[in-house]
């Protein structure tokens, strides 16, 4: 006999022996909280809309930023605050739609996908967000090359030793090596929390999409 | 939530508890384990019961939300690790018709499907239920062809672990 009949016959003997929960102790299962992944993803994702918006926010605040007052360069620093709040209004937005959709009642597929929809709009918020931290910084060292004054009088010292090629590069190439640390520490942060969140869900989910090729 | 949704729905779960419990067999190895799952399952299919609606029978729906549980929404809590092995003894009937060489079977049988993936399981699962594959094909959302093209490879993989 095939295995799986074998095994049928007797799972499906096996009726009355399980453990047999009372009305009372299903009760109060129901009144206890769920620990599922979604909720843990929803508190995570949560906790980096405001993350980033505090520090984009202190960014903005910083003493340092009240030196870009001196520098007349509002015109360029306004629409970067603006896009700033449309990103996050937009991408939260989404978030929301995304979760609301979220039903255990669908296809195990959909379900898989819906979660994964979900995150990915937060990992996009948080790629968009370094994208617009890393235009920042290069127009912020741009402005101050024109219009700092302690930077103009080093470029012109510069210019008289004949180290004005060497001076922009270690600055272009200092500032490249912080953000290339600080997004490789995300990065690295981002592989540790998710990788155990999101490891089983994934291996499902290719397993399922495997089974269409 | 009414009173009476609340009493509703205990009701029927008390009824119904055997589709959970055996969700949580073939997704569980020791009994912290099982009585975790369990839970988790039973709060998820609270959580979804206001939108139930009567058109589909509820043993029906509570595969599904038992097997997404199982699947994709459990977070496995760190008082499940235990080493106390729920062995399958503990299922095991003390048949009329005993027989030794069948029963020895069985029990390789059940260790082999505890080896597969959690997807080949929930194949297995619904198999075992004797869900048609309309049925499986729905609740884990992949075409009726795959799923039986699928469940063929369980198969060959069931005798593989069974026969090295």
């Amino acid at each position: 006999m095939d295995e799986l009949e074998l095994l049928k016959k007797d799972w499906q003997k096996e009726n009355g022996n399980y453990p047999k929960l009372s009305y009372n102790e299903i009760y109060k299962m129901i009144l206890k909280k769920s620990s599922s992944i979604v909720k843990w993803i929803f508190i995570i994702s949560i906790l980096e809309f405001v993350l980033w918006s505090v520090v984009s926010f202190l960014l903005k605040d910083a003493d340092y930023n009240q030196r870009f007052k001196e520098y007349h360069a509002e015109s360029i620093m306004t629409p970067l605050m603006i896009l700033g709040y449309v990103v996050i209004a937009y991408f939260l937005y989404r978030f929301f739609m995304n979760y609301r959709n979220i039903s255990v009642t669908d296809s195990a597929k959909v379900l898989m996908e819906n979660i994964l929809k979900t995150r990915r709009t937060v990992k996009q918020y948080v790629a968009v967000n370094l994208g617009l931290m890393v235009v920042s910084a290069f127009i912020i060292l741009s402005i101050q090359f024109n219009r700092d004054e302690e930077m103009i009088s080093v470029i012109e010292k510069a210019t008289a030793n004949g180290e004005l090629f060497k001076f922009y590069a270690i600055t272009i190439i200092v500032t490249l090596l912080v953000l290339a640390l600080l997004i490789g520490v995300l990065l690295l942060f981002y592989y540790l929390i998710y990788g155990i969140l999101l490891k089983r869900l994934n291996k499902n989910y290719r397993e399922l999409k495997k089974l269409e090729v | 939530m009414s009173k009476e949704l609340e009493h509703n729905f205990v009701e029927l779960l008390e009824k119904h508890q055997n589709i959970i419990h055996k969700v949580c067999r073939l997704y569980t190895n020791n009994y912290d384990a099982h009585n975790d799952l369990f839970q988790e399952i039973t709060i998820q299919l609270w959580k979804a019961y206001p939108k139930f609606r009567g058109d589909a029978k509820f043993s029906t729906w509570m595969y599904r939300v038992g097997l997404n549980t199982a699947i994709t929404l459990y977070r496995k809590s760190k008082r499940t690790v235990s080493t106390q092995d729920f062995s399958d003894v503990q299922f095991k009937i003390s048949a009329e018709e005993y027989d030794d060489t069948e029963e020895q079977q069985i029990k390789l049988l059940y260790n082999a499907v505890r080896q597969l993936n959690d997807i080949e399981k929930a194949l297995v699962f619904l198999y075992l239920e004797d869900k048609n594959y309309n049925e499986i094909s729905e609740t884990l959302g992949i075409s009726e062809v795959n799923a039986r093209v699928k469940m063929n490879r369980v198969k060959t993989k069931l005798k593989t672990i069974l026969n090295p």
